[in-house]
């Protein structure tokens, strides 16, 4: 009796640790099990700038959804997607800007919202963008003139 | 009479062709944009206009080619954006004069400053009622500024809705701006200022 109890309880510790380690990989890969809430917007960029998948969309400060995807497409400009929680609207014309966290910091995307009636539904895209802007081409730019 | 024979016709298709490729066809959008240009350059470089005394008439002849492809009503919808809605139609129409007059006082002396600075027009995308064209000003250091336009086809007439200079959006630039004050403020308070401003510009020049 007594070595029947030792099993189980080394068997239940088996499992919580399975548990833990399953929920831990889910929170830190920000993988999402059941599908996930929210719906797709599509925006190119002339520059992607460093988003990487999974930083955030924010709207006044707020995070309202994640990028999904960032890829190159046919004109070799970055077409990012975007993943918006459901509650919250986007006006078609608002205006998706890369912003950096800080003066070194993350990128994330910003998007001020905007007047118009229409609001971008699953899959349609949000046609005002802004690249970040590349001090470092600003400056060399202004500083030494073009060749 | 008989009509033209087909290797005529082939002729004159052929022509045509050529025609357009040696011009630079290119679509709509980037026409008008090169051709409000050309006229608001024309206008710079008249001696007549250039006088001092004649400052007013000129910006007048001015404002009247840009408003012809400038949507300011557009404009200033966009960057007043969600406060918009919420403006009475009278509001609305004081709010694009005010807009208008903002934008003409901040950039009618940039534009003036013209001295044989080269645009040259690059390439254009467009779907059936968007356009995005982009040129380029190449200044006298030989520095190229990027200034990229926002065109909308509004009742057959294309028309700018936002000018993105340098990759920095106008409309944004507003939008923040006038957001700050009225979250911090009120409308009436946006109001008071770009009337301010109307009357300080006004005693300038």
């Amino acid at each position: 009796m007594r070595k029947f109890d030792a099993e189980l309880s080394a068997g239940l510790f088996l499992l919580l640790g399975i548990f833990a380690l399953a929920f831990i990989s889910i929170k830190l890969g920000k993988l999402e099990v059941l599908g996930g809430g929210g719906y797709a917007v599509y925006a190119e960029f002339q520059k992607a700038g460093g988003v990487k998948n999974g930083a955030a969309v924010e709207i006044a400060g707020v995070e309202v959804g994640k990028v999904k995807s960032v890829r190159l497409d046919k004109n070799y400009e970055a077409m990012i997607e975007f993943i918006i929680n459901d509650k919250v609207k986007i006006q078609e014309d608002a205006i998706a800007s890369i912003k950096t966290k800080g003066l070194i910091g993350e990128k994330y995307v910003e998007i001020t919202p905007g007047g118009s009636d229409k609001t971008l539904q699953n899959g349609e895209r949000l046609r005002e963008t802004e690249a970040p802007i590349d001090l470092e081409e600003v400056i060399s730019k202004y500083i030494y003139g073009k060749v | 009479m008989k009509g033209r024979s087909f290797p005529e016709t082939i002729f004159a298709a052929c022509l045509i062709v050529l025609l357009m490729a040696a011009y630079g066809y290119a679509g709509e959008p980037t026409d008008i944009a090169r051709q409000t240009t050309d006229r608001v350059i024309d206008i710079l470089k008249n001696k007549e206009l250039r006088r001092a005394e004649k400052t007013k008439e000129r910006r007048a002849a001015i404002r009247k080619v840009v408003s012809e492809h400038f949507d300011f009503e557009e404009m200033a919808k966009r960057s007043l954006a969600q406060y918009w809605r919420q403006r009475t139609p009278e509001e609305r129409k004081e709010f694009v004069v005010l807009y208008a007059d903002l934008l003409e006082r901040t950039y009618i002396r940039k534009v003036e400053s013209y001295s044989d600075e080269k645009i040259t027009y690059g390439e254009e995308s467009s779907d059936s009622v968007y356009a995005i064209v982009k040129t380029k000003i190449v200044t006298k250091r030989n520095v190229d500024i990027p200034v990229e336009y926002r065109m909308e086809k509004k009742s057959g007439n294309w028309v700018v809705y936002d000018v993105i200079i340098e990759g920095v959006s106008l409309v944004n630039n507003y939008r923040n701006q006038f957001n700050k004050i009225i979250v911090s403020g009120s409308y009436e308070e946006l109001v008071k200022r770009l009337k301010k401003k109307q009357v300080e510009g006004s005693d300038k020049t």
